[in-house]
C-alpha cells in the first residue's frame, strides 16, 4: 500500500491559488476550503491528505514532519528559519518587505533613522536588515495592523509586507527602502523528501510544467 | 530557593531508570560491534582549544565556549572527528597501520532544542585513518548499515553523495569563489528555488547549468550513476561517480546494497568532506540518524596528511526513532528483594551475596521488617521476587 502524502496549506491570501494549482497536478480532495471545519481532509483514492494551518505555523508543521510538503511565502520562511527544503518558486503571491515612515518624518539617508522604534511582524528579518545597514533600532513586535504604529506614536517606522502599497499610502506613509521580494514556495520535510522522493519529484516536475504553460499563455 | 534550582538548562535533559538502561544496552551493543570489526575505542577531553576545531566550518560556531587561566579560548567539543584527528596526528603518529578507532561521547552544540535535537547529545562513531579508495568507504557504509540493524531499526535508508562530483561541476563551470559559495549554500540548505536563481546569475553553459539546477533532484539507484556518467563531460565528475559505483559493488558483497540509494546533491553542514559522504534516515524522524564520509584534508591541518573516512550516529535520535517505530524498551531483569526480621541482618547479607554470586539481581532490605511489610516493600521497590529471612 502506498503511503499518504500530507500537504499543508496556509490560510489567507495564498490559499486558493495553492489549492487550485495542486488540483491541476492531481492533488485534490473533496471539501478543501479555508473555512472547513474538518482539520484533516483525506482523499483515500489518491492517498493525499490536506491540513490547513495558520500561515506562520506552516513551516513548523513541515519541519516536524507532521506534513510532508506545503506552500508558503518566502517572507515566512526567511522569518521563521526552519529546517525545510525549498523545492520550487511558484511565482505567485508576490509581495515585498519594506521599510516605511510617515511622509513628514522622512530623512535624507537610511542611517539617519538609527535608534528609532520600528514596528514589525518580522523582527528577525528586520534585525538582519538593520545589522547589514550597521544601525541599531528598537524593534517592536506586533502581530497585525503594523501601519498603526507611527499613527499613534508607538513607533517612528514600520517594516512590513506590501503588495501594491495602497495601505501604506492611505496611512500617509512613504516607503524608504525595499528589503526583499517574496513569492510562494513549495517546501518539503527533509526526510519525507528522501523517503517519498519519487512522488514528490513527479509533483515538482508537474508543477513546473503547469507554471511554464501558464507563463506561455500569458505572454 | 533560587528559580533555577529545580530546572535543567535549555537543551539538556535527565535520563530516568529504564530509559537509561535501555540506552546503555544499545550503546554497548553498538560499541561491541565496532570492536568486532576491529575498531579500538578511544576517549578524548570533553573540552579542547578552539583552534582544534578550526577547519570544521566556522570554528566555535554554535559551541559553548569559555576561557582557561591563561585566557586561551576553550570549547566543549561539538564533533569527535577533529579531536580524533588531533589524537592520531600526535599520539599515534608512529603507528604505521590503518588506524581504526571508535568512540562514544557526549557532544555539545547550541541548537534550537526539540525532540531528538538537544544541546547535549550522545554520539557513537568510528574513524578509519590511513586508507583511501572505495574499499575503505565501503567498509564504513557496511558498518553503518550493520550498526543501525544492531540498534534494532527495521526500516531506514542510507543516501550516498560525492563531494568530488559537486567540486568537479564547480570546476567545469569555472565559477568564482563567491558563486561557488552561493551554490554550495543552496545545496546545504536544500533550497532548489535559490539554486535555480544562483545558477542563472552565474551564467553557466547550458548543458552544465541544467545539471546544476537538477542537482537537488538527482536521486536514485545505481542506474543514476551510469546515466550521469554518460552526461557529464568532466573527468573529475566521472571519477567521482565511478567511485560511488565501486562502493556500491562492494556493498553488494557485504549484503547491504538494498539499503543504499544515491543523492548527487548531498552536502553536509560540516564542510570538511572531500569524497563520498552519506546520511541515514528513517520514517518518523525529521533529521538524519547517522552521517559521515571521507575527509582527506583534515589530517593535514594537524601536520600529518593522511586519508580518512568515518561516521557518527546520534544515540538520542536512534532511541527516539525506535520508540516511534513501536519498539518496546527492553524490560529490566528480574529483581529479588532479600528482606529480614529483627536480628537477622547477617544471614540476609549472606543470602544477598550468594544470590549476586549466581548473577541474580538482588536488592537488600534497608531495615528489619515483618513478612507483611516485606511484601509491600517488594512492590514499592520494583522487585519481582521476595526472599524473607526469619
Amino acid at each position: 500500500m502506498e503511503e499518504y502524502i500530507t500537504i499543508a496549506l496556509p490560510k489567507g491570501k495564498l490559499f486558493k491559488r495553492s489549492r487550485d494549482l495542486l488540483a491541476r497536478v492531481g492533488y485534490s480532495a473533496e471539501g478543501v476550503s479555508e473555512d472547513s471545519r474538518k482539520l484533516v481532509i483525506s482523499n483515500e483514492e489518491t492517498k493525499v491528505r490536506f491540513i490547513i494551518t495558520k500561515t506562520v505555523d506552516l513551516p513548523t508543521y513541515i519541519e516536524y514532519g507532521a506534513a510532508d510538503i506545503g506552500i508558503i511565502g518566502k517572507d515566512v520562511l526567511l522569518e521563521e528559519q526552519k529546517d525545510v527544503y525549498e523545492l520550487l518558486d511558484l511565482g505567485f503571491g508576490k509581495c515585498r518587505l519594506m521599510m516605511a515612515v510617515p511622509e513628514a518624518k522622512k530623512r535624507p539617508e537610511l542611517k539617519d533613522y538609527a535608534h528609532l522604534r520600528v514596528a514589525t511582524k518580522y523582527p528577525r528579518c528586520a534585525r538582519e536588515y538593520f545589522d547589514k545597514l550597521g544601525i541599531q533600532m528598537e524593534i517592536v513586535k506586533l502581530n497585525g495592523s503594523i501601519e498603526l504604529g507611527p499613527l499613534i506614536g508607538l513607533s517612528e517606522l514600520i517594516v512590513d509586507i506590501v503588495e501594491t502599497g495602497t495601505t501604506i499610502k492611505e496611512n500617509k506613509l512613504v516607503e524608504v527602502d525595499s528589503i526583499f521580494t517574496s513569492t510562494a514556495r513549495l517546501i518539503a520535510n527533509p526526510v519525507s523528501f528522501k523517503l517519498k522522493f519519487d512522488r514528490l519529484h513527479k509533483l515538482v516536475q508537474d508543477l513546473r510544467t503547469v507554471l511554464e504553460e501558464e507563463q506561455a499563455q500569458r505572454s | 530557593m533560587a528559580d533555577t534550582i529545580l530546572q535543567v538548562p535549555y537543551g539538556t535533559r535527565d535520563v530516568l531508570p529504564g530509559e537509561a538502561a535501555a540506552r546503555r544496552q544499545m550503546e554497548d551493543r553498538i560499541c561491541s560491534l565496532f570492536t568486532l570489526w576491529g575498531y579500538d575505542e578511544v576517549a578524548t577531553p570533553t573540552f579542547e582549544y578552539l583552534e582544534t576545531f578550526a577547519g570544521t566550518g566556522q570554528p566555535g560556531a554554535g559551541a559553548f565556549k569559555f576561557f582557561d587561566r591563561k585566557d586561551s579560548i576553550l570549547m566543549l567539543r561539538t564533533d569527535m572527528t577533529a579531536p580524533i584527528a588531533r589524537l592520531v596526528a600526535t599520539r599515534m603518529r608512529k603507528d604505521k597501520g590503518v588506524k581504526r578507532l571508535s568512540y562514544r561521547a557526549q557532544l555539545f552544540r547550541y541548537e534550537e532544542a526539540q525532540a531528538g535535537r538537544q544541546c547535549e547529545f550522545t554520539q557513537c562513531g568510528i574513524e578509519m585513518m590511513g586508507a583511501s579508495g572505495a574499499a575503505a568507504d565501503a567498509e564504513v557504509i557496511a558498518l553503518a548499515v550493520t550498526t543501525l540493524l544492531e540498534a534494532g531499526l527495521k526500516s531506514f535508508n542510507i543516501t550516498l553523495g560525492q563531494m568530488e562530483f559537486i567540486n568537479g561541476l564547480i570546476e567545469a563551470a569555472a565559477l568564482t569563489d563567491d558563486q561557488a559559495k552561493k551554490i554550495k549554500h543552496c545545496l546545504i540548505k536544500r533550497n532548489a528555488a535559490g539554486l535555480q536563481e544562483a545558477v542563472e546569475e552565474a551564467n553557466i553553459p547550458e548543458q552544465l547549468a541544467y545539471i546544476f539546477k537538477e542537482l537537488l533532484f538527482l536521486h536514485g539507484g545505481p542506474e543514476l550513476l551510469e546515466d550521469m556518467q554518460k552526461r557529464v563531460l568532466s573527468r573529475r565528475c566521472w571519477d567521482a561517480l565511478e567511485n560511488l559505483r565501486e562502493i556500491y559493488e562492494l556493498a553488494k558483497s557485504y549484503g547491504v546494497a538494498q539499503y543504499l540509494s544515491f543523492d548527487l546533491g548531498l552536502t553536509r553542514s560540516l564542510d570538511y568532506y572531500t569524497g563520498m559522504l552519506f546520511e541515514g534516515y528513517a520514517a518518523g524522524m525529521g533529521y538524519s540518524l547517522i552521517g559521515g564520509g571521507r575527509y582527506d584534508n583534515m589530517m593535514q591541518r594537524f601536520g600529518e596528511p593522511c586519508p580518512a573516512t568515518g561516521f557518527a550516529l546520534g544515540i538520542d535520535r536512534i532511541a527516539l526513532t525506535l520508540e516511534r517505530q513501536g519498539s518496546r524498551i527492553a524490560k529490566r531483569p528480574e529483581t529479588i528483594l532479600v528482606a529480614y526480621g529483627e536480628g537477622k541482618v547477617t544471614e540476609a547479607i549472606h543470602m544477598a551475596s550468594a544470590l549476586r554470586g549466581e548473577g541474580k539481581r538482588t536488592k537488600l532490605g534497608s531495615c528489619p521488617m515483618t513478612k507483611a511489610e516485606a511484601m509491600q516493600s517488594m512492590e514499592e521497590n520494583h522487585c519481582d521476587v521476595l526472599r524473607y529471612v526469619e
